[in-house]
């Protein structure tokens, strides 16, 4: 088992299990917390991104595969290829903004919808870390992750994302709508995403 | 240069006076928080009674005359409207008066600035947390950088809107604080959102319990889960940053649990934490001198005819000097 990466909950493990390239994503403790909250906030966020993605699953969307779930570890199939946000190259924004509307169409949010969290693998994209996501059917969250991508690309590109999110994403209009009222918002208006 | 910093935002009328970043006075009144917790109107009416008393005790606590005073600062935002007239007002009658520079302060940057003089540091991550404001923030170029905020109100407006809920008196977060000592965990709704995060679902939730649990047990969980989530994001934006200083500021920073938790999180991720006195995280006019000083120096000033207040003038509009 080999650590891989250290985010802010948990640390991602590499493992080979039968010979198959096995990702272990491990929720941390924080001392700085009492213990049973600590305790219930890394069970449930576990809980809910394994049913995330099992959901994502059976809706056709690329994204990891659920392998297993410990208390507060899941066994993840491993996405080979580049992070966006890390590739150079002209991505094709409108497969990115299709896997969004897929999601979205299941009635979940991803909660951190960034380049970081897209992988190039050959021609297809794959959306990966549902650590932050959520089933919902709040438009005011989908257009959060919607809103949260097009801060981080040029607009160009958002422009094709957009057109793939509009083709799948069954509440794409509402969403959109209410992205504009949610950039109108004073608290907003000179607020930059990292 | 002798600056005198006037700040009146909220419930507090400070005055302070810098020479060369040296605090030479920190003097203040506050308006006593009632059951009907911050009415603006009445608490301009409490600042304007109490302006030339607090002038006055800083002058002489400094050793001055008003006639040595070689400039002039105020809170120009974000804040109660009223409130910030009666600084802005005073402001401008001295300086007048005296015929010297006005320099006009944003409330959150002045917290910043004092804390990181008091701290030592360098380019902290800093969590501002206060009644209105709670924000995560890093210095980007000659402004600060909001990183995460909350989606409806302050941390400390929270904590002081449930001790009046629930009848606490004083009505404020250390009284809740005290409480704590005592509660066990209760659980309530715990919203983050990545680097940002609200409150309204706790308040809401903890008031509803009002008679069917323990006072101490609501206080202990409505801080315990407060403070852990602004400790997560607070730590997701350290990761993100790679910042190895952390400092937080603003009326909640005083809070003892508060500041443990947040030096466990940096330590664990071999930040350095800090913050500065109870005297400067309370609102107070010394920090507003002493930016006042640092924008005057470098002609930052503001003709008096051109000085204005702004409710929300946000931090991240405010030039850091």
């Amino acid at each position: 088992m080999r650590l891989i990466d250290e985010g802010a909950e948990a640390k991602i493990f590499e493992a080979k299990v039968l010979g198959m390239q096995v990702i272990i994503k491990e929720r941390q403790a924080k001392r700085y917390r009492i213990g049973q909250l600590d305790t219930e906030l890394r069970e449930t966020r576990t809980r809910r991104e394994a049913k995330v993605l099992s959901a994502l699953g059976k809706l056709g969307v690329n994204s990891p595969k659920l392998l297993g779930v410990g208390r507060f570890t899941l066994y993840i199939s491993a996405v080979k290829g580049k992070m966006l946000s890390k590739y150079s190259g002209r991505a094709n924004f409108s497969k990115i903004g299709e896997q969004l509307g897929m999601i979205h169409n299941g009635d979940v949010v991803h909660g951190d919808f960034t380049p970081a969290n897209i992988m190039k693998s050959g021609k297809d994209y794959y959306v990966i870390d549902f650590g932050l996501a959520e089933f919902t059917r709040s438009v005011e969250d989908k257009a959060t992750d919607v809103l949260l991508m097009k801060r981080s690309v040029d607009a160009a590109s958002y422009k094709r994302f957009i057109k793939g999110y509009t083709s799948k994403g069954a509440v794409a209009k509402e969403v959109l709508k209410r992205l504009s009222e949610i950039e109108k918002r004073g608290r907003y208006q000179t607020r930059t995403v990292a | 240069m002798l600056v005198l910093g006037i700040e009146s935002s909220a419930h507090t009328f400070g005055v302070g006076i810098v020479e060369r970043g040296r605090i030479l006075a920190n003097e203040k009144s506050m308006y006593k928080i009632t059951d009907k917790g911050l009415v603006p109107s009445k608490v301009a009416e409490t600042h304007i009674a109490n302006a030339a008393d607090v002038i006055s005790r800083a002058l002489s606590k400094a050793g001055l005359k008003i006639g040595d005073i070689e400039g002039i600062g105020y809170t120009k935002g974000p804040g109660m409207g009223p409130c910030l007239q009666v600084g802005e007002i005073t402001a401008k009658a001295i300086a007048n008066r005296l015929g010297c520079n006005i320099a006009q302060v944003n409330h959150g940057a002045a917290h910043i600035a004092i804390t990181k003089a008091m701290t030592k540091m360098q380019d902290p991550l800093v969590l501002y947390v206060s009644g209105g404001n709670s924000q995560i923030l890093r210095l980007a170029g000659s402004t600060y950088k909001v990183l995460g905020e909350t989606f409806d109100m302050g941390v400390g407006n929270m904590i002081d809107s449930f001790a009046r809920e629930i009848g606490l008196n004083p009505a404020w977060g250390s009284t809740v604080a005290k409480y704590a000592q005592q509660g066990r965990y209760i659980k309530l709704p715990y919203t983050v959102k990545g680097m940002d995060f609200a409150f309204t679902g706790l308040l809401t939730s903890a008031i509803k319990l009002k008679g069917g649990a323990k006072v101490e047990d609501l206080c202990y969980s409505i801080q315990e889960t407060a403070f852990a989530m602004l400790c997560e994001a607070t730590e997701r934006a350290l990761l993100l940053t790679g910042s190895d200083e952390l400092c937080v500021c603003g009326g909640v920073a005083q809070s003892t649990r508060l500041q443990e938790m947040l030096g466990i999180m940096a330590k664990s991720h071999g930040a350095r934490f800090g913050c500065a006195a109870n005297e400067f995280n309370a609102d107070n006019g010394a920090m507003i001198a002493y930016v006042a000083e640092r924008m005057l120096v470098k002609g930052l000033g503001t003709p008096l005819a051109k000085c204005t207040i702004e409710q929300r003038y946000r931090i991240d509009r405010a030039v850091v000097v």
